[in-house]
């Protein structure tokens, strides 16, 4: 007999295999193979093959193809997953300890992550409910100097802007300005509400911005120029709690600032404005009531005079950037032209259109009517959200990979049964969301408890409440799958990876020294430890810089307050003040440090007999004689203000000036020796005089700005009183005040501050910043440290056999503290590398927002690789301590 | 009466295995038929009309011995089951009613038929 055998076609033998029911297989293609080498021997190869490949070719039909398990798998997968569940429950009470900690850490993981998603879904809402929202634009101002530099951007136009913009262009279909009247006082039904903020607009408010009216409408908002629309709170203000009964519309009410009275009348009621909005009004009124009282010219000059908030509709998918080109080119020349001295308006002026929705988060112009919120803390927060995260997914990944010793004969003994490797992946998958969702309940708990910690920080209103918030409620369990698939799926390829015969041979050769995937989880959790160490150390050492910086005027002991309103002579009410022994120093002024120098006139400065544009901006304050000595600012050259310096500002007459201007202001005009500049005559604004003195530099804002040239000059134009204290006994000094003022003013409260206080409220952002990252940063450490903890105590655990040996040919603990520490010190001096020139990166970027800024010092950079260091060695240490306790005897007895 | 529906492969296919007796597998069938009736054939519809009878509990089958000439793989051997015999005997007595039920007259059409070179008319078969 031949005994030769021929092969056929093996991957027609494949096919067949693949798709024929799996009873029929053996005996079908053993039927097959029986007639194919008959046909082989009998004929020859190819025919025989081709012979069989026609035949399973044919047998590819309906009857015979594996049916698709459907109503059988589900029912095999649901048990399966029922034991996946038990086995997971099982090993997660066992091993109670790695429980915790993946729990602790994940769940402070998801809770940050939570509140910071909040913040930031918060901030990134801000006046999206306006139904015309892509369509509106606020009109800002640039305003350039002689070279061509940007001065100032304002975030309001002049009076003039609106209705001429919306005359001139047919795609703006709508314009309006506000305009706050100084706080007016309200007066109803004989009960007065003192100064109220009544802003007054144009009627196309009501159909640019989607405000909603509870009583009345758009319509008929402003039947004359006497309507006055109120928001809910106020109607509950002035009306009682059961306004909406009394039907309020119609109702008069009086409005009354320096004596003036204007009738009002109610003509609709609004819902408060969302907290997600730029502005918040509660009064609003038609702006034709400031035309009459202020003047119609008033109300419309084309420049200057930067009071009105105005916003434009655009008609749908208008082409803003050809809008603005066209506005730039034409409006200028068409109001302006020239001016005097020939010079063209046009390059002096700009208009820039800010979209409606980019204003909160990204515009920080000169007068924002409310504080944005700014995209770097929105960027940064999600960065920093997505790191806690991911660390908290990073520790489980490391600790369940180290499991692996516990759950390799687990894995064995489940594939000799017959496991595919997808249902072991499953299977740990299923034990990340298993943990994940024992992890939830603590996290929910850590929000609710967190939140109002959180709102107070940011200042928001910030609400959880997943059971009525539905969109939350989505996005939980979308995170909750996605975390624990991220966090379980590097497991599960591991661990079903695991070689049959080791597994079961119980070998824990595997890779515990190798550089595999889990270093690289571990050095990116370092990086991240480090790097925010580091951006908390950067951020301390700026602040601390900032707090101990000399500003350059006194600010300690210095109170500051609004003056009262009423007819009196300034004098007497200084004096007044300063009747009391341990209040030593008394000025006025229009503005004080720490404010912002936000007034400025144009400036002429005579080199010879001609006058000449200085071309910078030179704003201006206006101080009494005392101010200087009350600040204790040093004259460094000429004089300080004598009595009778007074610059006496007139309608159409040009004032006598005189002027102290800082140093920074004699150099810009040329004088490095302030000594020279005294004497030299200045026109500034409407005055014409000379520079009696110059004064030291000192911050008058921010140290996020340059000391800028400045002006002080003497008029009675002042709005603030600050006092200079003793040290002793401030109550009492404070309680004078408050009875000087009251005999002023009884009908408002002193709204006195400290003036450190106000120093420090200019950097109020940044220590919020800061104290938020510590919070999170510490999170992040922790988590970190936790995970360390565990991981080590398994590694401890797989090498237990290796320390007893150690131990008994003579190691001491602290040898194999070292051994087992080599290892991680590595890779945080991988991790210090890679991490710390890109948390140096990001650092000095957010440096470069100071002019005045602190530098890196080498303490910083050091630092978060020694905190990683000792936190390393220590987590270690512990976990090494429990282990070298025990007999070498207990860990060596059995084989 | 239960109903016994056979198809002509499988009646063939039926009858093999009975005629195979304890040696009825895959290959046997198959080459018994294609030696005894001079057609071809295919694994497909052998293996097609053999578990469709085995589903109507025409047939049973058992997994029997491996050889070295089928790499190892199992036979599956047939038997015909009591069902089977009954639906065998139900179709022969079917035909035998409608044999007896010819008239004479028709064999003479028929050879009329055959004899210009005509096909049957469909559900005349000639044996």
């Amino acid at each position: 007999m031949d005994k030769q055998r021929f092969t056929p076609p093996s991957w027609s033998t494949q096919f067949l295999a693949w798709f024929l029911k799996k009873d029929y297989y053996e005996d079908v293609q053993g039927d097959l193979e029986e007639e194919f080498q008959l046909k082989a021997k009998d004929t020859n190869l190819i025919r025989a093959k081709r012979w069989y490949t026609w035949q399973i070719i044919r047998l590819f039909k309906p009857s015979m193809i594996k049916e698709i398990e459907a109503q059988n798998s589900i029912e095999k997968e649901t048990t399966m997953f029922k034991n996946y569940f038990k086995i997971g429950l099982r090993n997660l009470w066992k091993y109670k300890s790695s429980t915790i900690i993946n729990v602790i850490g994940l769940s402070t993981g998801i809770a940050a992550f939570v509140l910071i998603a909040l913040f930031v879904k918060d901030e990134v809402s801000y006046d999206r409910h306006h139904v015309h929202a892509s369509d509106i634009y606020r009109v800002t101002v640039k305003n350039y100097t002689r070279d061509g530099d940007i001065s100032r951007q304002w975030a309001f136009a002049s009076g003039g802007h609106a209705t001429r913009l919306k005359e001139d262009y047919s795609e703006i279909t709508h314009a309006t300005r506000f305009y706050a009247w100084a706080f007016p006082d309200l007066n109803y039904g004989g009960k007065d509400f003192l100064g109220e903020q009544v802003v007054f607009c144009d009627p196309d408010a009501f159909d640019i911005f989607s405000f909603e009216f509870i009583e009345g409408s758009a319509e008929t908002a402003f039947p004359d120029i006497y309507s006055l629309v109120l928001t809910r709170s106020k109607a509950v203000k002035i009306f009682g709690t059961d306004w909406q009964e009394k039907g309020i519309v119609g109702e008069a009410v009086t409005l009354s600032r320096d004596g003036n009275e204007a009738p009002f009348k109610v003509t609709g009621i609004i819902e408060d404005m969302p907290d997600q909005q730029h502005f918040h009004f509660s009064y609003l009124a038609p702006i034709r009531f400031v035309e009459l009282i202020m003047g119609e010219d008033a109300v419309n000059n084309v420049s200057g005079n930067y009071n009105w908030l105005t916003y434009i509709r655009t008609s749908e998918g208008a082409n803003l950037p050809g809008l603005t080109k066209d506005a730039n080119d034409e409006f200028w020349d068409k109001y302006i032209g020239q001016f005097q001295s020939g010079a063209n308006a046009r390059d002096f002026y700009d208009f820039e259109f800010q979209p409606l929705l980019d204003i909160h988060l990204t515009s920080n112009l000169e007068g924002e009517f409310e504080t944005n919120g700014s995209i770097d803390q929105v960027y940064i927060f999600s960065v920093i959200g997505i790191l806690l995260l991911l660390v908290a997914c990073v520790n489980y990944m490391n600790i369940a990979t180290s499991h692996y010793s516990r759950r390799m004969r687990e894995v064995g003994v489940r594939k000799v049964i017959g496991a595919f490797k997808s249902s072991l992946i499953k299977q740990f998958l299923s034990e990340s969301l298993l943990v994940v969702v024992l992890s939830l309940p603590l996290a929910l708990v850590l929000i609710t408890l967190s939140l109002p910690y959180l709102n107070e920080f940011v200042g928001k209103q910030l609400v959880f409440n997943p059971l009525i918030q539905t969109d939350l409620l989505a996005g939980l369990i979308v995170l909750m799958i996605l975390v624990s698939s991220m966090a379980g799926l590097y497991p599960a390829l591991f661990l079903s990876k695991i070689n049959l015969v080791q597994a079961l041979k119980g070998e824990q050769s595997m890779n515990a020294s190798k550089w595999n995937f889990r270093s690289f989880l571990i050095t990116f959790q370092y990086v991240v430890t480090i790097g925010l160490i580091f951006a908390i150390g950067v951020i301390e050492s700026q602040m601390g810089f900032i707090r101990n910086s000399d500003p350059g005027y006194n600010r300690e002991q210095m109170v500051s307050l609004s003056l009262p309103r009423g007819d009196y002579s300034n004098e007497t009410f200084r004096n007044e003040l300063l009747k009391h022994p341990n209040i030593e120093k008394a000025a006025f002024s229009s503005r004080i440090p720490t404010g912002r120098l936000a007034d400025s006139w144009g400036s002429r400065f005579f080199r010879g007999d001609s006058a000449v544009a200085t071309g910078f901006r030179l704003p201006v304050v206006s101080v009494d004689r005392h101010f200087l000595d009350a600040y204790g600012i040093d004259v460094v050259a000429g004089d300080n203000f004598r009595d009778g310096m007074e610059t006496v500002l007139a309608q159409d007459t040009i004032a006598t000036g005189y002027y102290v201007i800082n140093r920074a202001a004699s150099i810009a005009l040329g004088f490095d020796n302030p000594d020279e500049v005294v004497g030299k005559r200045l026109n500034y604004g409407p005055s014409s005089g000379q520079i009696v003195g110059v004064m030291e530099d000192f911050h008058f804002e921010s140290l996020y700005s340059e000391i800028v040239p400045t002006l002080f000059l003497v008029t009675d134009r002042y709005r603030r009183i600050s006092l200079k204290l003793k040290s002793e006994n401030i109550r009492e000094s404070l309680d004078h005040i408050e009875k000087v003022y009251a005999e002023f003013d009884a009908e408002t409260d002193p709204n006195y501050s400290f003036v450190d206080d106000l120093f420090n409220d200019q950097y109020q952002k940044e220590e919020r910043l800061s104290s938020m990252i510590k919070v999170f940063a510490a999170i992040a450490i922790l988590i970190g440290c936790l995970g360390l903890i565990g991981m080590v105590g398994f590694i401890i655990e797989t090498k237990i056999k290796e320390i007893g040996v150690r131990k008994v040919l003579g190691a001491s603990s602290g040898n194999i503290w070292m051994i087992i520490s080599n290892r991680f010190l590595v890779l945080i001096g991988i991790a210090f590398v890679l991490g710390l020139p890109l948390a140096y990166w990001f650092m000095n970027d957010w440096l470069e927002n100071f002019v005045y800024r602190t530098s890196v010092s080498t303490i910083l950079i050091v630092m978060p690789a020694i905190v990683a260091v000792v936190l390393t060695l220590l987590a270690i240490a512990y976990q090494t301590m429990r282990a070298t306790r025990v007999n070498p005897v207990e860990c060596l007895k059995d084989e | 009466m239960k109903e016994y529906q056979l198809g002509e492969f499988e009646e063939i296919v039926l009858l093999t295995v009975a005629i195979l007796h304890e040696d009825a597998y895959g290959v046997s069938i198959k080459e018994d038929i294609e030696s005894r009736l001079d057609r071809s054939v295919s694994v497909s519809a052998l293996q097609t009309a053999l578990r469709r009878m085995e589903k109507k509990d025409y047939l049973k089958s058992e997994l029997g011995e491996a050889t070295a000439i089928r790499g190892g793989k199992r036979k599956r051997f047939f038997k015909v089951t009591k069902t089977g015999k009954a639906a065998l005997d139900h179709a022969k007595e079917t035909r035998r009613k409608l044999w007896s039920a010819i008239p004479d007259v028709s064999y003479e059409y028929s050879k009329a038929w055959i004899s210009k070179g005509l096909r049957l008319p469909p559900g005349l078969h000639s044996s």
